[in-house]
């Protein structure tokens, strides 16, 4: 049994450490709140792009290299979204776990996938295994703003636009955590481009005022192994309700070319943006519960520590009392 | 009549900035300024970097100083959307952030 001494000063550091726990859990679950309050703020931005791209989709034949991708190119871009701490469970984990899966499908279909990286978690992962990452941003994972997310799209973009001869790529991948609950977060592999617009001609009414803007889901899942955990987008299908309503006849300023080159990159970065946002959401619900875990662990720790303490303190009493009662039997039987 | 007023939705990439009914807008497009009243024909077009202005049922003026973006107008309804806004009033109840 272990020292009494040794016991206690366990069961001071595992106290302090439970402190600690306690304390990253409270901060994760106030900044649950935050997250929640910026991803509010956001959202009417991207309902006001997403209903300009249904117009434009409603109006115009959509031909914009955005929307397909014009000539054949196997270099594709993988976005992970990691976290920038840890201390949040398998959060990052996961993500790397599928990325490499991602990656690993990519390249046996041929495809040349450069990496692109978010969070100092990922970051790090990758440089100490000397990988090769196109492009890196670290910082604000857990709150990330509008300014990050156009950073990011800026690069992907600028990357999507040039030609393969210059270095381009053709598709983009994004690795994200998609937040469904406070217990559930599901890693999700989203294809964002090229942006698939999808005209739903089948349902009734004007089959123009229709149309799904649908980022396809990356189809290549014929390895198994990690779709249990990171199943893909279907989610994301979003159609329009607008099936009774002739959509008006739109004027575009200065032109329809113009409108889609300032609208179709804004919803992309829209698009990002809302990744980040549920990316973030979900590493803050995590750490709260892998450090909820961890407080409770600490504490059963300190329980058992304690009984343990007791017990060997115990013993050495017990100990203490037989050595003093032989001894003065021994001493009685003397005097006899 | 119906046409006196519109609804106006002014959003920035990472919060809305003003809603309401007003009666005329004014917004920066690429081509020029631009000025709208209740009842425009629908339209999309991209705004530059400016100033969009709404004048409210009670003749009150919200500015905005705004980077680039684009305004729809459809069915009676405006919506602006922009990168970054700023109130030029510094109206505390649209800049808290």
């Amino acid at each position: 049994m272990a020292s009494q001494l040794g016991l206690k000063s366990r069961i001071a550091s595992t106290t302090s450490l439970g402190k600690i726990f306690n304390a990253q859990e409270m901060i994760a679950s106030s900044h649950i709140a935050k997250a929640r309050t910026v991803a509010l703020n956001a959202k009417p931005y991207s309902d006001a792009i997403f209903d300009a791209v249904q117009a434009l989709a409603a109006h115009t034949e959509i031909d914009h290299p955005i929307v397909k991708s014009t000539e054949h190119n196997p270099r594709v871009a993988v976005l992970a979204l990691t976290s920038d701490r840890g201390m949040a469970g398998a959060y990052t984990s996961s993500i790397i776990r599928e990325t490499e899966s991602l990656l690993a499908r990519l390249d046996k279909v041929g495809k040349q996938p450069l990496l692109y990286v978010y969070g100092r978690r990922g970051v790090s992962y990758y440089r100490y295994r000397n990988r090769k990452i196109a492009a890196t941003w670290e910082g604000d994972t857990d709150q990330p703003g509008a300014e990050t997310a156009r950073e990011i799209a800026d690069r992907l973009l600028e990357d999507y636009m040039k030609t393969a001869a210059q270095g381009g790529v053709s598709e983009l991948y994004i690795v994200f955590t998609e937040f469904v609950n406070m217990v559930v977060q599901k890693v999700r592999v989203l294809r964002m481009l090229p942006v698939e617009l999808v005209r739903n001609s089948d349902q009734k009414a004007d089959p123009v005022a229709n149309v799904t803007v649908e980022p396809v889901e990356n189809d290549k899942s014929e390895n198994g192994a990690a779709s249990s955990v990171a199943a893909t987008v279907p989610g994301d299908v979003t159609s329009v309700a607008k099936t009774d309503q002739t959509s008006p006849l739109y004027t575009f300023e200065p032109n329809v070319a113009k409108v889609l080159d300032a609208i179709l990159p804004k919803y992309v970065q829209s698009r990002i943006h809302e990744c980040l946002l549920t990316a973030a959401a979900s590493e803050t619900a995590s750490r709260q519960n892998a450090m909820h875990t961890a407080t409770d662990n600490a504490n059963n720790l300190i329980d058992t520590l304690t009984r343990q303490l007791n017990a060997s303190r115990q013993a050495s009493i017990t100990q203490e009392l037989t050595e003093i009662i032989s001894s003065a039997d021994a001493l009685n039987k003397e005097e006899e | 009549m119906a046409g006196s007023t519109m609804k106006v939705n002014i959003v920035a990439s990472d919060r809305p900035l003003w809603t309401g009914e007003a009666k005329s807008v004014s917004i920066p497009a690429s081509e020029g300024g631009m000025g709208l009243l209740p009842d425009h024909e629908p339209i999309l077009t991209v705004i530059d970097k400016g100033t969009v202005s709404a004048i409210d049922v009670d003749g009150n003026r919200h500015s905005f100083e705004v980077t680039d973006g684009f305004a729809s107008f459809d069915s009676n309804s405006l919506t602006v959307a922009v990168e970054t806004g700023v109130d030029t009033k510094k109206d505390p109840t649209a800049t808290a952030d």
